[in-house]
């Protein structure tokens, strides 16, 4: 199954990681790339077709993950979409807010690349699997 | 002559007539002096009777006297005793003489003297105080009225007097007074400022009250509780004042502001406590007061201070995962920035080349340990976890099945690991953090870790003990202290160990170790048994 991929990422380097990982593994999954919540929510409501999965980062500039999160959880037509937070923290609040307000998962970004790319590779698979709301 | 015969015999009878009437009125008379004498005789009679009857009265009442009575003669001689006076000198005339003047006390024998001369000149003393020796009692206060008995020529035939012993009644009046004396030497000594009230007016103050106040006693006597009072806090105290009136309360307290006579205030804890009457009504009030103004500043100070404390703290806390994390996201792209060269370019690249990018890797990987062993040990007194019995056995299990321990390495508990109160995070990091240690400094072919404890007294005694490379005495103390590490290629961070102090530390504990190079290193380290 084809997905298509929202990942909100402020940094550079972790965009391009993210991409390698699906390029070495030559999933031919959609990915959209937002640089930031404000961003993303303006693709979210102007694209007519929505993201079947959402990476978020937590720590960004202006609009936080946590923030984000919350908007998207209160808009009726986004609240469905699976979310996973992608942090280098590991941070108990974040964490437990991060699951009241309604998470898929929670990653944290480990040092090495390869741990890194291992650990994106096992979510893709686990979501390829799962059965997706289609709009 | 017939004629002079008749008037002769005329004559005759006009004598015999007024004979007759003499005799008759002497008849009279006599008659009436015998009635007379009757009476006299009779009047006579009931006197004496009445004289005896109260001769016989004035016995009774003098014997039945609860205070002595005591007549004597000019020269002091005891002529009567009552049954009081023996009791209370312990003489009995009737057996022996007795001069009154040789009972008087030595020192008083002057007074009792010119007493004596005022007795005679004026007839009579009242409120004679003097000491007087007794047969049995030894020597007495005693308390004298007296008056002099006169004869019918207007002289002293005798002196009685009454004697009332006070001797108890005046020791009471000194204890009483000494007591008064003692309760007032508190009164007025006391740091805590006490006055007396009736309805709101001040009847008495002690100097500590004064001083707080900064009026005299007699200004204070002349103003009313509300005089010296702020407005504010006086409806408080009315309503107190009314509940204590109406028997609901017998006491209260309350932090209220005073007047002072300069005009400045200041703030006074208030103790108001009621005396009663017997059928409950108030008497008075006594009132302590203390005062606070500077208390209350210190703990405006305090609660400052500790709300800042708070608000740093949590500042700090934020801070740390602030700084973790944008230190750490930098290094996280560093190392796959280096991966990919290796990955993309491993054609182009020569062996220096791909050597200087691993000794790069190494050095990333080593700042991620460093900046996670800070961001550990500054959040090891903020992870405030409720305190659980922790199974230390099952702790050090645990450790045992989760670091990574090479073959030729063997951990054995050798004894009984105790079961304590304590946050299982921090114990766990304690231990692992020990044992992690000596698994990773190990240099021998066969390495063996043991771990005891050992109960002292109060505290539990924990060995960890290895057969590795040992530690120089030099180096003993150095290697608590944070980013101290004796190991400059590994990976080792030098806070490790000093993260362990702040656990042993937190719990009252010590820690120290004995080493001998080459041959292995034990670290002690103590917890109290009740933590």
């Amino acid at each position: 199954m084809t997905l298509t991929l929202l990942l909100i990422e402020d940094d550079e380097i972790e965009r391009l990681k993210f991409e390698r990982v699906l390029q070495k593994n030559n999933y031919n999954h959609t990915l959209i790339q937002a640089e930031n919540g404000e961003t993303a929510l303006e693709i979210l409501e102007n694209n007519t077709e929505l993201p079947d999965l959402i990476f978020l980062d937590l720590n960004m500039p202006k609009m936080n993950g946590l923030e984000f999160l919350n908007i998207l959880k209160s808009n009726p037509v986004l609240r469905h979409i699976p979310i996973v937070i992608l942090s280098t923290s590991n941070n108990h609040n974040d964490l437990k807010k991060s699951y009241e307000i309604g998470i898929a998962g929670y990653i944290v970004k480990p040092l090495k690349y390869e741990d890194y790319a291992h650990k994106i590779k096992c979510l893709i698979e686990y979501w390829s699997v799962n059965e997706l709301i289609k709009r | 002559m017939s004629s002079e015969l008749e008037i002769l015999q005329r004559a005759l009878q006009r004598e015999k007539a007024a004979r007759k009437q003499a005799e008759q009125i002497l008849e009279g008379k006599s008659r009436e002096l015998y009635q007379l004498t009757q009476e006299l005789k009779g009047a006579n009679a009931k006197l004496e009777d009445g004289l005896t009857e109260k001769t016989s009265e004035l016995q009774g009442v003098f014997g039945n006297l609860v205070d002595a009575y005591v007549l004597m003669d000019i020269s002091g001689n005891a002529i009567k005793m009552n049954h009081s006076a023996k009791e209370l000198f312990g003489y009995d005339i009737n057996q022996e003489k007795l001069n009154i003047i040789t009972l008087i006390y030595k020192e008083d024998y002057e007074y009792a003297m010119n007493s004596f001369q005022e007795l005679i000149v004026k007839g009579s003393f009242s409120n004679y105080q003097a000491r007087v020796y007794t047969k049995h009692k030894g020597v007495r206060t005693v308390h004298i009225n007296a008056s002099l008995i006169l004869n019918k020529e207007n002289q002293p035939i005798a002196a009685q007097g009454i004697v009332r012993d006070i001797t108890e009644e005046l020791k009471q009046k000194q204890i009483f007074e000494e007591q008064k004396k003692q309760l007032s030497a508190i009164v007025e000594n006391s740091s805590l400022g006490i006055a007396l009230t009736q309805f709101g007016k001040i009847l008495q103050t002690n100097k500590a009250f004064q001083d707080l106040l900064g009026y005299t006693q007699d200004e204070l006597l002349q103003r009313e509780v509300k005089d010296i009072s702020l407005k504010e806090g006086y409806v408080e105290s009315e309503n107190n004042m009314k509940k204590m009136n109406d028997g609901e309360i017998d006491n209260f307290s309350v932090n209220k502001r005073y007047l002072k006579q300069d005009g400045t205030v200041f703030w006074a804890k208030t103790n108001v406590a009621a005396v009663r009457n017997e059928d409950g009504s108030i008497k008075y009030q006594v009132a302590l007061i203390e005062d606070i103004t500077e208390q209350l500043e210190f703990e405006k100070q305090r609660n400052r201070l500790v709300k800042n404390l708070e608000k740093s703290n949590k500042e700090l806390n934020d801070y740390a995962h602030i700084v973790s994390h944008d230190l750490k996201s930098p290094l996280r792209s560093m190392n796959a920035l280096l991966t990919w060269l290796k990955e993309d370019y491993v054609d182009v690249l020569d062996d220096n080349a791909h050597n200087s990018l691993n000794m790069l890797l190494k050095k990333v990987d080593k700042m991620d340990h460093l900046i996670s062993g800070i961001l550990k040990y500054s959040s090891i007194d903020k992870v405030d976890h409720p305190k659980q019995s922790i199974t230390l056995r099952d702790i050090v299990t645990d450790i045992i099945d989760v670091i990574h321990i090479p073959d030729h390495i063997t951990i054995k508990i050798i004894t009984e690991l105790p079961v304590i109160e304590g946050d299982k995070f921090r114990l766990q990091q304690l231990f692992q953090n020990l044992i992690g240690n000596a698994v990773k400094y190990n240099d021998k072919e066969q390495g063996i870790i043991t771990v005891s404890c050992e109960q002292k007294d109060e505290f539990w005694e924990f060995a960890i003990a290895d057969n590795g490379a040992g530690i120089s005495k030099k180096y003993h103390h150095k290697i608590f202290q944070i980013f101290q590490t004796l190991d400059n290629k590994n990976e080792s961070t030098g806070i490790g160990l000093s993260i362990v102090k702040k656990i042993v530390d937190l719990y009252d504990g010590k820690i120290w170790l004995v080493s001998k190079e080459g041959v292995g290193t034990t670290f002690y380290f103590t917890l109290k048994s009740k933590i």
